[in-house]
């Protein structure tokens, strides 16, 4: 009986003290924050900027909310990658972030499912669910696309009607669970979603008519942090997403690239 | 690119890193409080024990909130502890072994104040009787009656701690390297509608499980009692 509990004390030991692979936010690392909708694209502005540069990227992927509200509680991420314009703002405004926002890429709706429905009908389609069949939406709480979503029911005079069948994720992430499970019978996503490798093929999907919703500006913007720790990284990456081959990454993902902000 | 990539193995041995590391800590709490908790005839013996137990109902966001609350910089515990020592809690590793310690404390103390209780009094009071030290008592004659529970103690913690998730949730921030636990990545990788990885996290973690309550029961098939 002795034995067992001086290897395991001597495992643990040995294990507190191993290092966990290689270093982490090192110098030439940084964390970037970044929304939900966003982490496709991401993935493959990480790959093109390491190749060009001699910094490492490490994305933190959740809602802008969420990241916001950690970034407010001295987080160390050194640029927030939001879902609009108005929560990096508000980091501006709270003092946690140096300005300026800047727009890198406005993105777009979609309605998808993996069940077999008439998405040629558009938005009408969801005229034609079933009672029970649940629409999954981003909660427009906190979740840019859930806001805009909302905004696009309304205009088109269904909202009231489909409340019920309505069910929240907590970020565009868990949305698309709902709707790639088949918990949901459709939902509105982002188009970067619908395009990225992971699901390409799965289901069907129908970009919802822009002048439905209001354009979603998606924003950046360097965090105290970040210019304090890792000023020339943070701005080769921001130079990076900018340039034309960061702007065609995201067009590949369906945003739209800004003209000018 | 190896079939798994680096990330996975940084997370895992985070993950190890944070169990052993909040183990090591707890076994060294554990054992006076255990021992004061299986000792103690004070009024307010159930106030503690209550206490202890907590982290057993609350749930893990609960008490995730209130230590972001209290370690967060602009709380006053926090930017003492930031001004003083130079300590950030928040979104750090250290961060996290002092959420876990608070988080696993029931599955270290339980199990070695019944181990101590479990002991008839007349073996202490044997050994104060022919001289020797409370320290001694402990030591020679306490602990060694009381290994299976202290084996149970130390597995069960370790356990629970690798599968900690609303804690580390609300307070680690998720940053690969150093608060990416296990747990967490699963949850981000299906986030990412990465299922393959997931599934590989998973993978992992119930064959650990499975693997730490084999043990756990073998060494029971030989002394009884243990769980």
């Amino acid at each position: 009986m002795r034995i067992p509990i001086i290897l395991f004390l001597a495992m643990l030991l040995a294990s507190c003290q191993s290092d966990s692979g290689p270093a982490a936010g090192g110098p030439n690392t940084l964390v970037v924050a970044t929304a939900a909708n966003v982490q496709f694209a991401m993935a493959d502005m990480e790959k093109a900027f390491e190749a060009r540069t001699d910094f490492e990227i490490d994305a933190v992927v959740s809602s802008t909310g969420k990241l916001t509200a950690q970034i407010r509680q001295g987080a160390p991420y050194d640029l927030l990658i939001a879902a609009n314009r108005k929560y990096p703002e508000s980091l501006i405004a709270s003092g946690d972030a140096r300005g300026p926002v800047q727009t890198y890429a406005l993105g777009s709706l979609v309605l998808w499912t993996t069940r077999d429905l008439p998405v040629g009908l558009g938005m009408s389609l969801l005229d034609e669910l079933g009672p029970g069949d649940k629409i999954a939406v981003a909660n427009p709480e906190n979740a840019p696309y859930g806001t805009e979503s909302i905004r696009a029911l309304r205009a088109r005079g269904q909202f009231d009607r489909l409340q019920s069948q309505l069910i929240y994720g907590e970020s565009i992430a868990q949305t698309n669970q709902y709707i790639v499970s088949g918990a949901a019978a459709v939902g509105f996503t982002a188009k970067s979603v619908v395009l990225s490798p992971n699901v390409e093929g799965n289901g069907q999907w129908i970009t919802v008519p822009e002048n439905l919703y209001e354009p979603i500006k998606q924003g950046v913007v360097a965090t105290n942090y970040g210019m304090e720790n890792h000023p020339e990284a943070v701005q080769a990456f921001l130079e990076f997403l900018f340039s034309a081959e960061g702007q065609t990454i995201f067009r590949d993902y369906g945003y739209t690239v800004p003209i000018g902000d | 690119m190896d079939y798994f990539p680096d990330a996975f193995w940084q997370t895992l041995g985070l993950t190890v890193r944070l169990a052993a590391t909040t183990t090591i800590i707890l076994l060294v709490v554990g054992i006076p409080l255990g021992w004061y908790l299986a000792s103690a005839r004070h009024r307010l013996k159930p106030v503690f024990e209550a206490l202890v137990s907590m982290p057993l109902v609350l749930p893990p966001t609960v008490l995730g909130f209130y230590l972001l609350l209290a370690f967060s910089a602009e709380s006053s515990f926090g930017s003492w502890l930031n001004s003083t020592f130079n300590i950030q809690l928040v979104f750090t590793f250290s961060g996290l072994v002092v959420g876990s310690i608070i988080y696993s404390l029931p599955f270290m103390v339980q199990p070695i104040q019944s181990g101590f209780e479990s002991l008839p009094a007349h073996l202490a009071e044997a050994s104060y009787t022919l001289g020797k030290s409370r320290w001694t008592t402990l030591t020679r004659i306490l602990l060694p009656n009381i290994r299976a529970s202290v084996l149970s103690g130390l597995v069960l913690s370790f356990a629970h701690t690798i599968g900690e998730f609303g804690v580390v949730l609300m307070i680690g921030g998720n940053i690969p390297g150093k608060t990416r636990v296990a747990s967490i990545a699963i949850y981000d990788e299906v986030e990412g509608l990465n299922y393959g990885l997931a599934g590989e996290y998973a993978g992992v973690l119930v064959i650990f499980s499975f693997l730490i309550l084999l043990v756990i029961y073998s060494v029971n098939a030989r002394k009884p009692r243990l769980l």
